[in-house]
């Protein structure tokens, strides 16, 4: 099943004369592993389908499926839980608190979704490892370069295992060498982490570290284009294939 | 020229046979799918390098083995190695076969010049995907020089990139306008300025 689908979802703000369509009846379709790039011109709705699809605002028509489930007919507290537990975000502007060190920023959404505070950093420090950052776990967001608040914000949107990373210009506040680094984690934490990456970028270097292109224009899909397969979304196929035959 | 000018710049580095030849430039542009130089391409360049004494043949008895060819550069064939590293290399990017299918592509009935950039972008995309994973891969304390070559094409890429995104941005303005046509030139013979 896909892990990501949209139809006919449409996004229109204001009212009137002034309403602006961000997205017009928009379609996706996205397989759990998949690392896709969006692309469009400055306006085409390429935030807004990333606010939609991670339920942080509401469509005015179509629906987002995730892993099959219409996402706004969950109440409050279940849209909440699944932003928590099955959704990563990155942003272009890293969006640490200033305030706390590096393992405190990533323990965050652990801590504000009931985990032990213990436990919670044990996590932190884990993914931070993980990222290559164990050596910076007490750093403050000030005292990381723009690379290492990235990567600090991309182990805080993985620290709740989610399947899910939207990420919005991940790259777009970096240099080029930093954002080439950035862009190869995104690659491994779909290829050797299994999860799922929906990525927006202007930079067509690192969009080409995707699987899959999807090119958006007036808030529709214009294009689509494979860059290469996708390992374990092949694997996916063929077991259902041999499930299918059985 | 370009082959027959790293031949002379190999051998100038030390004398090889035709094969080493080969081998090295092969090597050196970092593999047959960047640059496929076939082998009897290097043979030809030799006889002609040899004619015109920018290199000499020596033929070397192996023990039990066929003679080899071993093949050094001269002093000519040094200056000419010189005179090719004080010029530029020209480009060519104004004679381009994309920017030819657009115009026609513009001009022809039925032709979709969108679908034609969509398909461009498509193919610049794969390529640049496949150089970036490529690049993942090798190593820059030991192979520097294979990485500069690699993000000189991903340069080049992205450049190539970003030039349909403006092309497709402007497409409905130049489809407007005719393709060009050549300037009108009077029949027959020009007439004689001056008559004497
Ligand atoms: N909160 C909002 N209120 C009103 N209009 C909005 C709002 N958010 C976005 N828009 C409008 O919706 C359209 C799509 O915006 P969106 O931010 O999704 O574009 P984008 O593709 O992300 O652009 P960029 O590449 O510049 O980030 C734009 O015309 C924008 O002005
Ligand atoms: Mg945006």
């Amino acid at each position: 099943m896909s892990i990501i689908k949209t139809e006919q979802l449409t996004k229109v703000y204001g009212k009137g004369a002034t309403a602006v369509t961000a997205l017009n009846g928009l379609n996706i379709e996205i397989q759990p592993g998949e690392f896709v790039a969006v692309m469009g011109p400055s306006g085409c709705g390429k935030s807004t389908l990333l606010h939609l699809v991670g339920g942080l605002d509401k469509p005015s028509n179509g629906r987002v499926l995730l892993d099959g489930q219409d996402i706004f007919r969950l109440n409050d507290d279940e849209l909440t839980q699944l932003r928590r537990r099955q959704i990563g975000l990155v942003f272009q502007f890293f969006n640490l608190i200033p305030v706390l060190e590096a393992a405190e920023n990533v323990a965050l959404p652990l801590i504000l979704d009931g985990v032990k505070q213990n436990d919670a950093r044990q996590k932190a420090e884990a993914w931070l490892a993980r990222i290559g950052l164990s050596d910076r776990l007490t750093h403050r967001p000030d005292q990381l370069s723009g690379g290492q608040q990235q990567r600090v914000a991309i182990a805080r949107a993985l620290v709740a295992e989610p399947s899910l990373i939207l990420a919005d210009e991940p790259t777009g506040n970096l240099d080029s060498r930093s954002a080439d680094d950035i862009a190869l984690l995104l690659r491994q934490i779909s290829e050797e982490w299994n999860r799922t990456v929906l990525m927006v970028t202007h930079d067509p270097r690192i969009a080409a570290h995707a699987n899959r292109i999807i090119f958006l224009k007036d808030g529709t899909v214009v294009d689509e284009t494979r860059l290469s397969s996708n390992g374990h979304q092949e694997e996916m196929m063929v077991r259902q294939k041999l499930e299918v035959a059985r | 020229m370009s082959v027959r000018n790293a031949i002379l710049g190999l051998l100038a580095y030390r004398p090889r046979h035709g094969y080493e030849l080969h081998d090295a430039f092969e090597a050196m542009v970092g593999g047959v799918e960047n640059w496929d130089l076939k082998p009897a391409q290097v043979y030809t360049t030799l006889t002609r390098l040899e004619k015109k004494g920018l290199v000499i043949e020596d033929r070397v008895q192996q023990d039990g083995g066929p003679e080899k060819h071993i093949y050094t550069v001269t002093q000519a064939g040094l200056a000419e190695l010189q005179k090719w590293f004080s010029e530029p290399v020209l480009s060519d990017r104004r004679r381009d076969e994309f920017f030819l299918k657009l115009m026609l592509c513009l001009a022809a009935p039925d032709a979709n010049p969108r679908k034609l950039i969509y398909v461009q972008r498509a193919s610049l995309y794969r390529e640049l995907h496949a150089i970036t994973a490529q690049r993942s891969r090798v190593d820059p304390k030991s192979e520097l020089a294979y990485i500069l070559l690699l993000d000189q094409a991903v340069m080049h890429l992205e450049a190539d990139l970003r030039w349909l995104d403006m092309v497709e941005s402007r497409l409905d303005e130049i489809s407007r306008q005719p393709i060009p046509e050549p300037a009108e030139r009077p029949r027959g013979r020009p007439p004689k300025s001056d008559e004497s």
